[in-house]
């Protein structure tokens, strides 16, 4: 099948008024919960997942993937009016958007960050549309060692490129590949780490520890937070949203910059849902301009060309995921979690077996951008009110909202309970620095990476050589060990205030 | 005790017990062989450098001295009460009841609510998020019930 025929069945799964309107509300979703600050968008889509178990996958898929997108365009609204990041990925956007603000440029502002939104985004999916199918066909010849090696890497990479210690974020990891684990090992029948209770034999679900993790979480974080919260006095009115001569002229190479930067980054693992995206964006950019001294009071470049990015990581993010079925954060776990949930293996087999599903995924996400490109605009004034919500008002909500969807899964009660449990102490490991979103990929990793390792060393008679005798598993794991090694001589070096974190 | 409070020194710690109780929990699921790998092969070795990794983050902690985070103990209390009032109330009482009484107790998480307020959102919020679930995703919880 060629990209046109492939193209064109997408389109005809993404047009059925069901998917379009799974698309709609998915970005509608996305929009309000990235304007909002003190939900993000991983407790967003960990909250609607259990409505998608009665929608075909595809429209589940459409719908989640819509929320994350769609957030993207959201975080840069509470960035530039209130210098409040809606999502992490958006908190690069204050540093120039608030002070355009304070200028009276907020209304131009938002049109930029929007076209470049939409710009970064179409051209990542370009990108995923021609890299996709040639990179499945080779993941297919692609053996259980060098998958396990892939994982691996992936796994390494997601803990120690993380924002907190790196060692911590590889506790993580290997907390999460644990708690993967739990219930029946399906090889030998064993019941593993249950306890005897028979509500985890089928193991804990990913929206159990989703739920936990990222909304429970960020609402216990965010309540004392949220309560001093600004108030925004400005007004904008279709007039005024118009950019200068001179702001258009400052817009074009920083977006193509960005979205360049944003597709290559958004592909690699354990990057973290654009917000890596967005800072490198920005560094590209305070570098590459003539007048690096504007960064910070409300240069142009300064929000198209992060913008460009973060939404460009979102869209090239899926590429691993949709192709190799290795998520590269915690988005893209929650998203393999939906589709093993409607019962399809996450793997490079995926574009061959499921084309619809593939496809109309990705026309999807080519009509979900047009749709937020024509929403954002003319309803910036219904996002301003959306921001007003009181926090305190919205929070017993999402609680509430949190019991009721794990309920939902199996109307049990031990779910729930396991949700309290897991947010309990959760809280206290993240507090000490352990970090969710490498959690979440061991979890989702954790048996793939187990039976990947049992299939090759069985294949191998035992022979741990065989990680190192086939060239693409030495690829990667030589590229693991690289990077281990990099991360702990950073450790070991006298305490130095690191760049990443001083800039802010 | 300056240790004690320290950020690294804490989620060392934990790490190394929660890895040194995988080993005890699952050595005897049975190891195998690399080659015919047994339950508790995979398991035992994550609980390994697990115990490892944070042994590493204990030793370390001393040159980093940052400080483990002021907690909003009430935030934290109420909302972990009003999860776990929903589990066991939901199939005793019905979804309203408890859905209420989850609203309430998590609300009760900032210390600048107002009751009154409080009690209206609950009595309009609950029954829609019934109707959300019930009606519109045929999900079977009833609104009111009593079992005991």
């Amino acid at each position: 099948m060629d990209v046109w025929d492939s193209l064109q069945l997408g389109f005809t799964v993404a047009m059925t008024s069901q998917n379009l309107a799974y698309c709609l509300l998915g970005v509608s979703v996305g929009m309000v919960v990235g304007v909002l600050p003190g939900i993000g968008h991983l407790a967003a889509i960990s909250l609607l997942m259990p409505l998608t178990f009665h929608v075909p996958a595809t429209a589940a898929l459409v719908m989640l993937a819509g929320i994350y997108y769609g957030a993207q365009y959201g975080g840069s609204i509470a960035s530039i009016l209130l210098n409040l990041p809606g999502t992490a990925s958006s908190a690069v956007i204050c540093l120039d958007g608030y002070p355009l603000t304070q200028q009276g440029r907020a209304g131009p502002a938002l049109l930029i960050t929007t076209i470049a939104s939409f710009v970064g985004s179409m051209l990542s999916i370009i990108v995923l549309i021609f890299l996709a199918p040639p990179l499945a066909q080779l993941a297919l010849s692609f053996h259980s060692a060098d998958y396990f090696a892939m994982m691996v890497l992936g796994l390494v990479a997601a803990g120690s490129i993380s924002q907190g210690k790196p060692l911590i974020g590889l506790a993580s990891v290997v907390l999460g590949l644990l708690i993967g684990l739990v219930g029946i090992d399906v090889n030998s029948g064993a019941m593993r780490m249950t306890f005897g209770m028979p509500e985890l034999f089928s193991g804990i679900s990913i929206i159990v520890i989703a739920m936990a993790l990222f909304g429970v979480v960020e609402v216990i974080s965010s309540i004392g937070k949220m309560s001093g919260r600004k108030e925004s006095k400005t007004t904008i009115t279709m007039r005024g949203l118009l950019p200068t001569a001179n702001e258009w002229r400052q817009t074009f190479w920083p977006m193509m910059r960005g979205s360049a930067v944003g597709t290559g980054v958004g592909i690699l693992p354990g990057t973290g849902g654009g917000s890596m995206a967005a800072f490198l964006a920005y560094a590209v950019e305070k570098r590459s301009s003539k007048t690096p001294e504007k960064f910070g009071k409300g240069a142009i470049a300064g929000i198209t060309g992060p913008e460009a990015a973060n939404n460009a990581a979102a869209q090239s993010a899926f590429i691993p995921t949709l192709t190799l079925g290795i998520p590269g954060d915690a988005i893209m776990a929650l998203m393999l979690g939906a589709l093993m949930i409607h019962g399809i293996a996450p793997g490079p087999r995926v574009i061959t077996e499921s084309p619809e599903l593939f496809w109309g995924l990705v026309v999807s996400f080519l009509i979900g951008n047009f749709m937020l490109l024509v929403l954002n605009i003319p309803l910036i004034q219904v996002w301003v009110k959306i921001l007003q919500i009181p926090y305190r008002l919205l929070f017993p909500v999402i609680i509430l909202l949190i019991c009721i969807g794990v309920y939902s899964l199996n109307r049990s009660s031990v779910d729930v309970m396991l949700v309290a449990g897991f947010s309990a102490v959760g809280f206290l490991l993240l507090k000490a620095g352990f970090e969710a979103a490498p959690l979440l990929l061991g979890f989702i990793l954790g048996p793939m990476l187990e039976e990947n390792l049992r299939r090759s060393l069985m294949l191998s008679r035992g022979e741990f050589t065989v990680f190192i005798e086939r060239p693409i598993s030495a690829t990667f794991l030589g590229l693991a060990a690289l990077l281990l090694v990099w991360v702990i001589k950073g450790e070991l070096k006298p305490k130095l205030a690191s760049p990443a974190t001083s800039g802010s | 005790m300056q240790r004690l409070q320290s950020k690294n020194f804490l989620a060392g710690v934990s790490a190394m017990l929660i890895g040194l109780f995988v080993i005890a929990v699952t050595s005897d699921y049975g190891f195998g062989t690399p080659r015919r790998m047994g339950p508790g092969f995979f398991p035992m070795i994550l609980g390994g450098l697990l115990t490892v990794i944070g042994l590493l983050i204990t030793l370390g902690s001393g040159r980093d001295s940052a400080r483990f985070p002021k907690v909003d103990i009430r935030a934290y209390v109420a909302i972990t009460l009003a999860i776990l009032a929903f589990a066991i109330l939901v199939s005793r009482i019905g979804f309203g009841p408890a859905g209420i009484v989850t609203l309430l107790l998590a609300g009760a998480a900032d210390r600048g609510s107002n009751a009154l307020r409080l009690l209206l959102l609950a009595v309009t919020i609950v029954p829609a998020v019934w109707l959300l679930f019930s009606v519109g995703l045929g999900v079977q919880v009833p609104f009111v019930m009593w079992r005991f």
